[in-house]
């Protein structure tokens, strides 16, 4: 049995009621002075807004994923001050598919190796956000393909290695599947 | 202790209590319309489009009665990045723009200005400043619980295609419900882990590790939390016979006036003729025309 903390519910009612806490945790992320951005030195924050969008498609599925990814975009979009998030085709559209990748990604490692698997679905999730972000940026003439790369250099390959830490330990936790190392599961 | 008070963080969009044209339209229809309104924003590149885009945004200002100085003020956090934007479109080499001929209207040193990085600064900022205001009027004009509501009307008549209207404005009920209460719950961890020894707040631009170190004990017990209460609450609300949206019914029921579908159209047909008028055109000929006095 994977899931002994689940409650003998109905799908659907489960999902709902997962789908919105974990928005309640994005926008919470949003706003809160803690937690939602972590300030790099290039100027630009990396964000673990993204994370609730990766977990619930882990999750509860696919179409969790979607539409906390959707709420987290509405809500992105709502709050931006900048230009490029202002623009709802970069805010709405990318965010969108993180929980979907992160779902596919889960569901085709699974039978590998379930922990291998939430990791990947992590980096795949936060690639497809931040890729789909700086590219459809660079489709609407907010920045350069170089300028792009740069940021997904510098931006993205952190913003995997927080999502897949972060993702590991709660799904693991949630899960409770256990690891190798054995000891506390949080 | 004030910083741990993370509850007065906890609100989103400012809703201004006074009637209003805009205030009393049907939610459905006042979506709409904003999307109308913002589409027309996002694909207007010229000068002479930006003005009467700017122009209405400040007419739908006056309509909805809210002052000018809570509809400017998400633009005051916004200055800072577009200054920065304009200043580094003005150091990188000049683009292009999708082959356009550009003029070079002023140069210093290797800094080169053309016309086509002018307007491009010009366009954003007065696109930003357009969306801001727009994104503040709806907040501002509308309550959460309206914009849920609407938000599943818009989308019932898809239900029937699969499209899950009622449950997505049931999740996006429970989110905001639950905003708060995740904010205590915060407030409880990060005092607990202080409590253990912990040291939060940013470290620094520059040991952004160690930041993210310190994220850790924070957002994992956070998560945690909050599953355990979405299965508390998943239970609770089949106990209260909650079996999904088929054959419920509701206390606030939408309906349309007149009014509505008149401002749904006024926006549509705004939407249209920004999307359809050739702009540049028309102002090379306005100012030709302004270049006769």
């Amino acid at each position: 049995m994977e899931m002994t903390r689940k409650a003998n519910t109905s799908t659907l009612v489960r999902r709902i009621a997962v789908t919105g806490i974990l928005v309640a945790i994005t926008v919470l992320l949003g706003t809160l002075p803690v937690g939602g951005f972590i300030p790099f030195p290039t100027g630009v924050n990396a964000t673990t807004l993204h994370i609730p969008a990766i977990i619930g498609g882990i999750l509860e599925g696919w179409p969790v994923g979607w539409l906390i990814g959707l709420c987290f975009g509405l809500f992105s979009f709502l709050r931006a001050t900048s230009p490029l998030f202002k623009d709802p085709l970069v805010a709405i559209i990318p965010r969108m598919f993180i929980g979907v990748t992160a779902y596919l990604a889960y569901r085709g490692l699974k039978r590998v190796n379930e922990l291998l698997a939430v990791g990947v679905s992590a980096a795949v999730g936060t690639a497809t956000n931040t890729g789909l972000v700086l590219g459809i940026a660079v489709l609407r003439g907010y920045m350069d393909i170089s300028l792009a790369a740069t940021v997904a250099a510098t931006h993205g390959i952190p913003e995997i290695i927080v999502a897949v830490v972060i993702t590991v330990a709660v799904v693991a936790a949630w899960k409770q599947i256990a690891r190798r190392s054995g000891g506390s599961s949080v | 202790m004030s910083t741990f008070e993370f509850l007065r963080y906890a609100t989103l969009g400012q809703y201004v209590p006074v009637g209003s044209l805009v205030h009393r339209m049907d939610p459905r229809f006042k979506i709409l319309a904003f999307a109308l309104v913002v589409a027309a924003v996002t694909f207007s590149g010229t000068y002479l489009a930006n003005v009467i885009l700017l122009l209405t945004v400040f007419l739908l200002v006056a309509l909805s009665r809210v002052s000018l100085g809570q509809a400017l003020q998400g633009v005051r956090p916004a200055l800072p990045v577009l200054a920065f934007l304009a200043v580094f479109q003005v150091l990188l080499p000049p683009q292009t723009f999708g082959g356009e001929a550009c003029n070079l209207i002023w140069q210093w040193g290797f800094v080169e200005l053309t016309d086509c990085t002018l307007r491009f600064i010009v366009v954003s900022t007065a696109r930003l400043i357009e969306l801001i205001v727009l994104t503040t009027l709806l907040t501002s004009t509308t309550t959460m619980a309206e914009l849920a509501y609407g938000v599943e009307g818009l989308l019932a008549p898809f239900q029937r295609m699969g499209v899950p209207a009622h449950e997505a404005a049931l999740t996006v009920t429970i989110a905001l419900r639950f905003v708060p209460t995740l904010a205590l719950q915060m407030e409880r961890i990060v005092k607990a882990q202080i409590a253990r020894g912990a040291d939060f707040g940013t470290a620094g631009r520059f040991r952004f590790v160690k930041t993210t170190r310190r994220l850790l004990p924070l957002l994992v017990p956070l998560f945690l939390a909050g599953l355990r209460r979405s299965e508390n609450l998943a239970l609770a609300m089949e106990a209260r016979g909650y079996t999904g949206g088929k054959g419920r019914t509701r206390r606030v029921k939408l309906r349309a006036r007149p009014a509505d579908y008149l401002a749904l159209a006024a926006a549509a047909a705004f939407c249209i003729a920004m999307l359809n008028v050739d702009f540049a055109t028309l102002g090379r000929a306005l100012a030709a025309w302004l270049g006769q006095f």
